[in-house]
């Protein structure tokens, strides 16, 4: 063997050798959209001077935190709580809340400070042993069920690092015995009130951003026009002399409502100044539009159009500008809720079984996600919790009008509001009621 | 005379040096390919993934779509290739207050909460609802689809990367409680080496996401997981090059 023929064969050799690794790359892939788990949390039985009381604001954090579609919470039946331990981390025996499964513990003591009502909570990792959060909350001593909401969006908050939205409250039209009435209740479904009750039609109630007044559309008049209730004197006025308007909404800085009127049979979006002057129309096409939406940056509107044969939901710039199809899919799609995050449009709309159902869409990319399937006939009128955490809409599962708690995708639904008759237009209030 | 033969042998005591030179620097050629780390994982180059699409009738475009069907309970429960978690300790004795053996979790509360019974006659949304959960509708997917597919519209690509893709998904559980920013921004890459008969035995993160929360959960996935056995030409390949994942939470 020449020194030739050694070199060419060693480098055939090498060459051999690195050839397949570099052929084959080693390939990648991307996985997204993962299975959103609920956190495994404990809430011990809360401690307190009046153990009925301290009960009952327990119970409200479970139902709370269970709503949330967060956390499992592991039913109080599976543990009893020591009562040698106390609130200091060092007193609990965390081995004992990791074997039933718990990887969250909260505990509370509740008492009396002068004429309120006082929480002290304490929330523990249990795998790292520790204790993660120490606060107090209160509430009026008349008002415990306000304290146990305030405790649970506290722990919301720790593990999201985002408000929680129990302590807020939905409004909504029931009507009643040839009465409607302006309705507001806890969004755990608990503590109704009425706040209006008329002999005409009232419909479609919308928040003020502040929360301190609620936009209905009423038919005093004998035709609809946009009324205002506010909450603290609980006064009622017109708000402006438009005819035919109905679904009044307002922007997120509180400065302009955007509403739809009739003009000989056409509806339109029109949009006007809060104090109800400056009205102008925002679309001009011989087509029904109407159920204006604010994006949560108050620069565009989502609102439903029949210009394209059946009712599709549309988006456009707050001053009319810029219109462009949103949806394609379905023949009957309504009640538009923007997100209070921006990303997604709830929505109500038909399917190919004649079935009303709530979807959502991805107001960038027009993408769709079912929430309600086979769930009644009938679930509508989406409204997102000031979070965006949440969904709440009307429903006629087990065949009387509720109330349905989801989460966005629809996994973790809970009815709410049992027997609540003939429900219409839920709205969610924003955090400052 | 002298001289040729001198030379000839000066070139035959050279030969067997240049020959081992040669062949050390193959050798080196060759370890240097093998051990040189491979190039930075480029996370904007997606692998091609098939997706099998179901046999049936197509589903028209303008409909809206449906909820995609719950995923099938797994029949097998795979070996963990991790170190197995050590059995549940007995409840200690020395609890005085003991309120008896820890209980198993509950089952998971809220969905499953029923709501009140129907009433007798109820209404013609709760019947028309039990009828269509009783018949379900049609399952949709392409006339020229496979038998075992679960997508309804066919992708082009590998199809082993795809069976890795639909395990990955199944198994990809994570922390509700993680916020809107975190989804945004979190991701973590891995790279898997697959055993010829699907085991991962081993793996190794190339990125973290730093959130301890999302990193525990993906270990936690990981050590669940069990894939596919590869093809018989690529099984050497998924042994010892592996393949990489990265996991986004959008």
């Amino acid at each position: 063997m020449t020194l030739r023929t050694t070199a060419v064969l060693a480098a055939a050799l090498a060459l051999a050798l690195a050839l397949p690794a570099a052929a084959q790359e080693r390939p990648t892939l991307v996985i997204g959209s993962p299975n959103f788990q609920p956190l495994p949390i404990a809430i011990a039985a809360f401690q307190g001077d009046d153990p009925r009381l301290a009960a009952e604001v327990t119970e409200v954090v479970r139902a709370d935190l269970t709503l949330s579609g967060l956390f499992e919470v592991l039913d109080p039946r599976g543990f009893l709580a020591d009562p040698a331990e106390g609130l200091a981390a060092p007193s609990i025996r965390f081995a004992r809340w990791g074997d039933v499964g718990a990887e969250g513990l909260a505990k509370a003591r509740l008492r009396r400070d002068g004429e309120q009502l006082a929480a002290d909570l304490h929330l523990y990792e249990v795998r790292a042993g520790r204790e993660a959060l120490a606060r107090t909350h209160h509430a009026p001593t008349s008002d415990p069920r306000l304290l146990g909401h305030r405790l649970a969006d506290e722990i919301v908050k720790h593990y999201t690092r985002e408000p929680g939205a129990f302590a807020t409250r939905i409004a909504a039209i029931r009507k009643s015995r040839g009465l409607w009435e302006l309705v507001l209740q806890d969004v755990d479904g608990k503590n109704p009130r009425v706040l209006l009750s008329e002999r005409t039609i009232l419909l479609a109630p919308a928040w003020k951003p502040d929360g301190r007044e609620i936009l209905v559309t009423s038919y005093r008049s004998g035709r609809p026009e946009l009324w205002s209730f506010r909450l603290g004197d609980r006064s009622f006025r017109r708000l402006a002399p438009i005819a035919n308007a109905i679904g009044g909404v307002w922007s997120p800085d509180g400065t302009r409502i955007a509403f739809t009127a009739s003009d000989a049979g056409n509806a339109d979006v029109w949009l006007m100044n809060a104090d109800g002057t400056s009205p102008r129309r925002l679309t001009r096409e011989p087509a029904l539009d109407l159920s204006p939406a604010w994006s949560p940056d108050g620069k565009r509107l989502a609102f439903v159009s029949d210009r394209a044969g059946t009712p599709q939901l549309y988006l456009m710039n707050a001053d009319g500008s810029g219109v462009r199809r949103l949806t394609f899919q379905g023949n009957y799609n309504q009640t538009p809720a923007w997100s209070p995050r921006g990303d997604l449009i709830a929505f109500t709309a038909r399917d190919e079984r004649k079935v009303f159902d709530v979807f959502v869409i991805a107001a960038e990319t027009g993408r769709i996600t079912r929430i309600t399937q086979d769930q009644g006939r009938t679930n509508e009128e989406p409204t997102w919790a000031p979070n965006g955490r949440l969904l709440a809409f009307k429903t006629d599962r087990n065949g009387t009008g509720q109330l349905v708690i989801s989460d966005p995708r629809g996994d973790r639904q809970t009815v709410v509001a049992n027997r609540a008759g003939d429900l219409g237009g839920p709205v969610w209030g924003p955090f400052s009621q | 005379m002298a001289g040729p033969v001198t030379a000839l042998s000066r070139r035959d005591r050279m030969w067997p040096a240049v020959a081992a030179s040669a062949l050390l620097h193959a050798g080196l050629v060759v370890w240097a390919v093998v051990r040189t780390p491979p190039p930075p994982i480029d996370l904007e180059q997606k692998a091609i993934v098939a997706k099998l699409v179901r046999l049936g009738e197509k589903r028209p475009e303008e409909w809206l779509p449906r909820k995609p069907p719950e995923p099938a309970p797994q029949a097998v429960a795979p070996p963990a290739p991790a170190p197995a978690t050590p059995a549940a300790p007995a409840t200690p004795a020395a609890a005085p207050t003991a309120p008896g053996p820890a209980v198993p979790k509950p089952a998971a509360p809220a969905t499953a909460k029923p709501g009140p019974a129907p009433r007798p006659g109820a209404t013609l949304a709760s019947v028309l609802s039990k009828v269509r959960k009783e018949n379900p509708d049609p399952v949709y997917g392409d006339p020229t689809g496979d038998p075992g597919g679960d997508a309804e519209r066919a992708e082009e690509g590998d199809r082993y990367l795809a069976l890795v893709d639909r395990e990955l998904r199944t198994n990809y559980d994570v922390p509700a409680t993680l916020t809107d920013r975190e989804r945004m921004q979190l991701q973590a890459v891995v790279v898997l080496f697959v055993e010829p008969d699907g085991q991962v035995s081993r793996w190794r993160f190339e990125s973290r996401s730093g959130n301890a929360a999302f990193d525990d959960a993906l270990e936690r996935t990981l050590r669940k997981l069990r894939l596919p056995p590869p093809p018989d030409a690529q099984r050497e390949f998924y042994r010892r090059t592996g393949v990489a994942v990265n996991f986004k939470l959008s």
